[in-house]
């Protein structure tokens, strides 16, 4: 029997099936590696285990049963801005620093459902606005493959904590690449479904016509057996679609032979490292091997898709964060003497600088005089965006580039320069102002060990087909572990 | 021009009550950013393109009344309550 910290979801279900190990006993080994291992890389805010041990107890039951599913009994880490009734919830933030839902957000109740052992919450950038998760209010993360470099962001808690065998799977969310790109820089699997696909009632808004929770695990297939699981329509969420009882896996071991992947030139500029750019390359090599189709497409409008995010999503983040006030929950300021001088100090004192940041951008996106250069051209691109690759997906069935420019880079060397941040979102925003479904797994490794990310991007509603794509490539690829 | 007086202005907008030494680092940040927005100057729109950004709501759901929260759990996260309220400093 493999190690359970090094194992996937699938395998882990197969070993509680067969009585291998169990719940509780692969729980213990979970919090136990926690507790020795999680303070190297921060990844988790929130342990939670006396919820564990009941939730595994329960699962158990299930199991002997003869009732569970695929997912029954398998430990979860859940990025810190997806709300867990009961349990803190805080976006990395002093805002919500002791913030206690009195909900769960759909997805966690949809996995709940399906009698998981939630370990904990995981780590981020403050209200999902960063990538890097060093912007958290609680100490930034650590890459677990060199715990001097970031983990990319903002569910750079999720991706370490899987990285480090931490917990085999997590959940995160992705607005602009935040599922994706720290997957890709711990060297672990993380998708973005379509938006619409999965429900956000209970996910922290950021920017709510981009946001979108995603799983990030050790494989493709992990992906789409937890996507299954919390897909579909849902009452409390009216941008939610009508895609429950999918089964995302159904394409997994179809040949590749006949599909046609699309290669944008422009994701392929002097802006992506070369170790990055050869990578992508080879594997796109590989495909050929395996029968697909390489054409060369083009996303002209590339150019314009970091301010076109920036803008909208700062617009839609300032309009979000205006409930934070401090009046019914949150940190609540003792300066001040009237109601206003309350709310603008509680903003103040207890949200980061990159949070103020994107208010201010956002209110100065929407205000008088401004409002049609910057938000009105913003969503004029996002139409144009939009447009480009409805044409590329007429002759191709998806599209692969780099998840991000580069590796990660050491902590503290771009982190505090916002438009160096900005501009290397320019691989992963398209997808989120286009919604459409994307996944990044690793491909390679760089001359210092440090991971590779593709994506795969594909036509709306089609997981199915992007995760057989990845699965085809991990399935012969040999991933390098982490340090820890 | 990102100015200091357009930096104030926003920062009223955002409900932020900062320090003339934080207006001025917030400003100048905000210079720099601003001007990677700028980008989008150079975009020429097509009238053609469908420009909105509305999510689409379909399939509402039946407008009927359920049960709600509790009372305690909405209070529960508030710094200043009373038993059935929240307490706020004079608004008037």
């Amino acid at each position: 029997m493999n190690e359970p910290c090094k194992c996937s979801v699938k395998e882990l279900s197969q070993q509680l099936k067969d009585k291998k190990i169990s719940v509780r006993e692969l729980t213990e080994v979970f919090l136990k590696r926690i507790k020795s291992e999680a303070d190297k890389t921060n990844s988790f805010l929130t342990v939670c285990d006396q919820l564990a041990f009941k939730q595994a107890e329960a699962a158990q039951k299930i199991i002997d049963s003869g009732n569970g599913s695929v997912l029954t009994g398998i430990p979860f880490g859940i990025k810190d801005n997806i709300c867990t009734q009961n349990v803190k919830t805080t976006c990395a933030s002093k805002m919500l620093e002791d913030f206690i839902p009195p909900y769960n957000a759909t997805v966690v109740e949809r996995l709940l459902k399906n009698n998981i052992v939630i370990l904990g919450k995981n780590n981020m950038d403050e209200f999902a606005m960063g990538g890097s998760s060093q912007t958290s209010y609680f100490g930034g993360v650590k890459n677990p493959y060199n715990l001097s470099c970031v983990t990319g962001g903002s569910s750079g808690g999720s991706a370490a904590a899987v990285a480090a065998g931490l917990c085999p799977v997590s959940l995160g969310s992705d607005t602009g690449g935040s599922v994706r790109q720290p997957a890709s820089f711990c060297g672990v699997t993380g998708l973005k479904p379509t938006y619409g696909a999965v429900s956000r009632y209970g996910l922290i808004a950021f920017a709510s016509s981009l946001d979108q929770i995603g799983p990030i695990a050790r494989s493709a297939e992990d992906c789409g057996i937890v996507l299954s699981a919390i897909a579909g329509k849902d009452a409390n969420d009216s941008t939610s679609q009508h895609v429950s009882d999918v089964d995302y896996c159904s394409k997994l071991g179809n040949s590749l032979k006949g599909l046609t992947i699309g290669l944008p030139k422009e994701f392929f500029d002097d802006g992506v490292d070369n170790d990055v750019k050869t990578a992508v390359l080879d594997a796109a090599k590989r495909y050929e091997e395996m029968g697909c189709t390489i054409k060369q497409v083009s996303l002209p409008s590339l150019k314009f898709a970091v301010a076109s995010y920036y803008l909208i999503s700062s617009a839609e983040a300032a309009s979000n964060l205006s409930r934070y006030d401090g009046i019914k929950f949150g940190y609540r300021s003792t300066n001040g003497e009237t109601y206003e001088e309350i709310i603008q100090n509680t903003r103040v004192e207890a949200f980061g600088d990159e949070v103020k940041r994107r208010i201010m951008l956002g209110n100065y996106a929407l205000s008088s005089g401004y409002y049609d250069a910057y938000y009105n051209k913003a969503v004029k691109i996002k139409a144009r965006i939009k447009d480009e690759y409805n044409q590329i997906f007429k002759t191709c069935d998806c599209i692969l580039t780099p998840t991000a420019p580069t590796v990660a880079y050491k902590i503290g060397q771009q982190e505090n320069d916002p438009v160096k941040m900005y501009t290397s979102d320019i691989c992963t925003v398209t997808v989120n102002i286009a919604g459409l479904p994307a996944i990044s797994t690793t491909c390679g490794y760089d001359k210092s060990g440090m991971p590779i990310g593709m994506s795969i991007v594909g036509r709306a509603f089609d997981e199915a087909t992007i995760i057989s794509v990845a699965d085809a490539f991990e399935k012969n690829f040999e991933r390098k572990g982490a340090e820890i | 021009m990102f100015d200091i007086e357009l930096t104030r202005h926003l920062a009223q907008l955002s409900k932020f009550n900062f320090s003339e030494e934080q207006l001025k680092v917030m400003s100048d940040e905000m210079a720099d950013i601003v001007a990677l927005m700028d980008t989008v100057s150079e975009f020429e729109s097509d009238e053609k393109l469908a420009c909105d950004n509305a999510v689409g709501f379909e399939d509402l759901r039946e407008d009927k009344v359920v049960e709600s929260f509790e009372r305690e759990s909405i209070l529960q996260n508030a710094k200043g309550r009373g038993e059935t309220y929240f307490k706020v400093p004079k608004v008037v």
